[in-house]
């Protein structure tokens, strides 16, 4: 089963590596710690957790006010509130801000983990489904896809991608997915891999013989073609549904950032000797 | 691409903005356009499938991005186009897009949409057709929205 990302904020250094400690051991992934509110809300906005644990005391606001800033970051946060003292008003003021889970200090182990394994039931149920059924279609697919248009072997690697953007300098080709699961793919890479990949592509012996458009259109298609061989999949599986595929948008540019407010994302990415190539498939969530 | 489509999209900004607190938007330019969307800064794309192919893109500047969103957000200001507002754009593109699908299903048009892709950054190009495509230009509040409209019937 995936490990399930969880920051950790408490001031105390000591009392942040025991339930490190205790629990990278079990299913779960230390992403981040952070001593005080400031750093737990740039640390959540970097590694995006699934779960927080949070201190009541912190040297530069309470535990209550640095989950409301973590909420107004991502509303759907799930936070396990840790205090020495768990009276009712602060159990008030606490889901007032929207903490659905209270510890008290010391905290036993797995009354901690069985509380965090409840919070993110649900989300690991879907996601799962959703990688081992529609998202490594794909992985598949762009495997296939780039060893049959440009004759590459790559090494292909997925995973579940909590980073909020896709950041990308060369050519992005987003393809929406409709009927369902709904969602959007998109196939990207950096400028120099675009210029090798499309040269490979149109059998061209130098890589400047390719113009700039001809090599975002050569792009496009391999697009096209690895989503649709994905999708193929997809449909083979589940006869009784249908996924199309929309016409591609093709952006071109530097620094560009492509966000997908509220999808649950899967990045693959395709080592090959032309560069790497990514692709992110994004679903929207729930049925 | 048939001039006709673009109404369906251009009645679902006057019916659903309203609704959300933005003064009467109107419409103030249309013009079909050849070859790559210029994207203003920030740009959503929404795909389309069955009786109708292709894409729409709702393309505006930084400002009118938080102009719209502190008017969904019950006018809270937005300082900066973070996260949440980033949520807001990507939910009014939802919510205009299934408003112009319903539209399209009037004109007997059965459409299914794609969820929204939201693009930020400066002076990118966004290719969203082979052929000519529409450009509606639209007032908000006194803020610019382009809409560019690829779409075919099949």
């Amino acid at each position: 089963m995936e490990k399930v990302k969880i920051m950790i904020v408490d001031d105390s250094r000591v009392s942040r590596t025991m339930l490190a400690n205790e629990l990278n051991r079990t299913n779960f992934d230390v992403v981040a710690q952070a001593k005080d509110a400031a750093e737990a809300v740039r640390l959540y906005e970097e590694t995006h957790p699934s779960l927080v644990t949070m201190d009541m005391n912190l040297p530069d606001a309470d535990g209550i006010e640095c989950s409301r800033r973590i909420y107004d970051i991502d509303p759907s946060a799930k936070i396990v509130m840790i205090s020495a003292m768990k009276d009712a008003s602060l159990i008030t003021r606490g889901r007032e801000v929207g903490i659905s889970a209270f510890l008290q200090k010391p905290v036993n182990t797995n009354e901690l983990i069985d509380t965090l394994m409840t919070l993110c039931q649900t989300e690991i149920g879907k996601v799962a489904v959703l990688r081992d059924s529609y998202a490594k279609a794909f992985v598949r697919a762009l495997s296939q896809g780039i060893f049959s248009i440009a004759g590459l072997h790559s090494e292909v690697q997925l995973e579940l991608d909590n980073r909020r953007f896709i950041d990308v300098s060369g050519v992005a080709v987003i393809i929406g997915l409709t009927g369902y699961p709904q969602g959007r793919a998109i196939f990207y890479m950096d400028k120099e891999t675009l210029h090798k990949f499309s040269a490979i592509m149109l059998g061209k012996e130098r890589v400047d013989d390719v113009a700039e458009e001809e090599a975002s259109e050569a792009v496009e298609e391999a697009a096209n073609i690895i989503i649709g061989r994905g999708i193929s999949n997809i449909n083979n599986v589940f006869k009784d549904r249908e996924v199309r595929i929309t016409p591609p948008g093709t952006i071109s540019g530097t620094n560009i950032r492509i966000a997908s407010p509220k999808l649950t994302t899967f990045r693959i990415e395709a080592v090959t000797p032309a560069g790497n190539i990514y692709m992110n498939i994004g679903f929207a969530e729930g049925e | 691409m048939d001039a006709k489509l673009v109404n369906p999209f251009v009645s679902a900004v006057e019916s659903v903005l309203p609704q959300m607190g933005f003064q009467a938007p109107k419409r103030t330019a249309l013009s079909m356009r050849q070859k790559n969307v210029a994207g203003l800064g920030v740009s959503v794309i929404v795909g389309f499938t069955k009786q109708l192919r292709g894409n729409v893109v709702y393309n505006m500047d930084e400002e009118t991005a938080k102009f719209v969103a502190s008017t969904m957000m019950m006018g809270m200001p937005v300082a900066e186009f973070d996260a949440m507002a980033q949520s807001a754009i990507s939910e009014m593109s939802n919510m205009l897009t299934a408003t112009a699908a319903t539209n399209l299903a009037g004109m007997g048009l059965e459409v299914d949409i794609s969820t929204p892709s939201l693009s930020i950054g400066e002076g990118f190009q966004l290719k969203i057709s082979d052929g000519p495509y529409l450009t509606v230009a639209m007032d908000v509040g006194g803020h610019p929205l382009e809409i560019d409209i690829a779409v075919e019937k099949q």
